[in-house]
């Protein structure tokens, strides 16, 4: 399956939900706005179609929104079709998270790949974080992912993906088919991050120091506050770059860190646990959100 | 087409293949003045960490090829195919999409600005040896307009050109064939990378040699299938050359300015 191929399964699409040759398609549309003069942002409208599911978004101490992102299937199964639509208005403040690892099934034989669209539209002066568990491809999965994110002016966003191996107690350790991860960052009109992580491990060795090494999980982190300007972005790489090596520091983890062409940096970080980068990412948010907007972070509530 | 408005007036045209075969060995040779060796591109900190030594070389270049040298591959035909276009029908703003694309692909700075500083200084080399006007119209194209807070109008600045993409321009221009550009091009990006590594470890000369005239097969294999790729459908996965080259600016003692 090409890149992008998994724009195509929403291609001729009819409504948002149907199940035609085994491809179930869920939709889940968000819609976040700062209400009135307040400054407390409200989910004012929301589309679902199974297995996608938010019950509520709940008002927190800052004003912002936090809402859980839940699969009712319990997991991403061969042939989905999955999309989700987030926008948030002019000076919204909203924070996704998954209620658990994202688990990617083995699929029939005969099953398409399964897809995730997520388009992402974050307003002026509005702050989106997404802010998930990580993606846990099962033995035999195939799974493409592609993510749009629109950052308007002074639009900030806090994004991370964790990919991991597999399941590690099972002893299923890059025995997925193929894990496809396509993200597009563009700030106000100019693409300013693209990443096309492909990994077959039959035919590419994940554990190749061109690839992975001995690590077995990737995480990806983007922060950007766009309109800040290129020497901000360097004092902002050196710095956090001095978090990771301190406050999320683990001998069994790396942290690279590094300016975008424009208008944020992205963390890549290489891990032998799961938990070395959960909780090293939980670190370098909480830094990075301090230094860049002077405003506290709020955990998901299950965190705490 | 009218080859003259493309190639110095003095040029036979077409340019025979002796001269075609000539010029792209000197384009892809190592000791072209554009500073090729002067990057390590991530490799300095993998070697600093002891995640790379001389044993790890040939799986390591067999996956580099795999992944970073089919990305430079694509970019390297469509750089071509954009400098094989008929007079008048140069697209700069193709050109700025290319380039951009390449920009927004490379997370670690270092990488990307050592790309688009080789890309900028392997243009200006070839313009040093005559005149064409698709490339110089290419070196002068500008990055997209930017409104930035507190400014009275739109700031204005310089593309950063990639050397791939540049590479594959200017063969196109000096009608070299789209295959033996791509060849030449990771040929000569993998012979860099093998000096930058005879630096860093004890690697010696004939060894250097036998690495990468044993990585002639992948090279093939990498440009073949690089024909049925396009630049917005090609992966790679390199996160820990990437957390090298994300690194490399905070090393205590750095041979290499990437």
């Amino acid at each position: 399956m090409a890149l992008g191929a998994c724009a195509k399964a929403f291609s001729n699409e009819s409504g948002p939900s149907a199940r035609e040759h085994g491809r179930l398609r869920g939709l889940l549309d968000l819609d976040f706005q700062r209400a009135g003069a307040s400054n407390r942002t409200a989910l004012i409208r929301s589309l679902q179609e199974p297995p996608l599911r938010v019950v509520r978004a709940f008002e927190r101490e800052d004003g912002s929104a936090l809402a859980h992102l839940h699969n009712v299937s319990g997991g991403v199964l061969g042939g989905d079709s999955l999309m989700l639509r987030v926008r948030l208005g002019q000076e919204a403040s909203a924070q996704l998270t998954t209620t658990g690892a994202t688990r990617i099934y083995r699929p029939r034989v005969d099953a398409p790949t399964a897809v995730q669209i997520n388009e992402i539209f974050v307003g002026e002066d509005a702050l989106l974080e997404y802010v998930p568990d990580p993606i846990i491809p099962f033995s035999g999965a195939r799974f493409s992912q592609r993510t749009t994110i629109h950052l308007a002016p002074r639009a900030g966003l806090f994004w991370w993906e964790i990919l991991g191996p597999g399941r590690e107690a099972r002893g299923e350790i890059f025995q997925y088919e193929m894990i496809e991860m396509i993200t597009d960052i563009v700030a106000d009109g100019c693409r300013i991050a693209a990443e096309r992580t492909r990994l077959e491990p039959e035919s590419g060795d994940p554990h190749s120091l061109a690839r992975l090494g001995n690590y077995r999980y990737l995480a990806s982190f983007y922060i950007c506050r766009v309109g800040l300007d290129a020497k901000a972005w360097i004092a902002a790489e050196e710095q956090l770059r001095q978090v990771a090596r301190t406050a999320a520091y683990s001998s069994d983890t790396l942290w690279g860190i590094s300016a975008l062409a424009a208008d944020g940096v992205v963390l890549r970080c290489l891990a032998q646990r799961g938990l070395d980068a959960s909780s090293g990412l939980h670190t370098i948010w909480r830094a990075a959100k301090t230094l860049l907007f002077h405003r506290e972070t709020i955990p998901p509530r299950k965190v705490n | 087409m009218r080859p003259v408005d493309l190639l110095p007036t003095s040029e036979p045209f077409p340019p025979s293949a002796d001269l075609t075969g000539l010029r792209l060995l000197q384009l892809a040779d190592s000791a072209l003045p554009i500073g090729s060796l002067t990057h390590s591109f991530g490799l300095e900190s993998l070697v600093a960490k002891e995640i790379l030594t001389k044993k790890h070389l040939a799986s390591f270049f067999r996956g580099y090829l795999e992944e970073a040298g089919m990305m430079d591959a694509v970019f390297c035909r469509e750089g071509w195919r954009l400098g094989s276009v008929k007079e008048g029908e140069f697209s700069s703003s193709r050109w700025r999409e290319i380039n951009e694309l390449f920009s927004a692909l490379k997370p670690a700075r270092e990488t990307r600005s050592a790309s688009s500083s080789l890309g900028d200084n392997f243009l200006c080399a070839v313009l040093a040896c005559g005149d064409f006007p698709l490339l110089r119209e290419a070196l002068a194209a500008d990055g997209p307009d930017r409104k930035r807070p507190g400014q009275m109008g739109p700031k204005r600045k310089r593309m950063p050109i990639h050397h791939s993409p540049a590479f594959g321009l200017a063969c196109a221009v000096l009608r070299i064939d789209q295959d033996h550009a791509t060849l030449s091009y990771l040929h000569q990006s993998v012979a860099s990378l093998v000096s930058a590594c005879q630096r860093l470890m004890p690697l010696g000369q004939r060894e250097a040699m036998r690495l990468v005239w044993d990585l002639k097969p992948t090279i093939i294999e990498t440009a073949e299938r690089s024909r049925m790729r396009g630049i917005e459908d090609v992966s790679c996965s390199m996160p820990l050359l990437d957390w090298g080259s994300m690194e490399h600016p905070a090393l205590s003692t750095r041979l290499f300015i990437s």
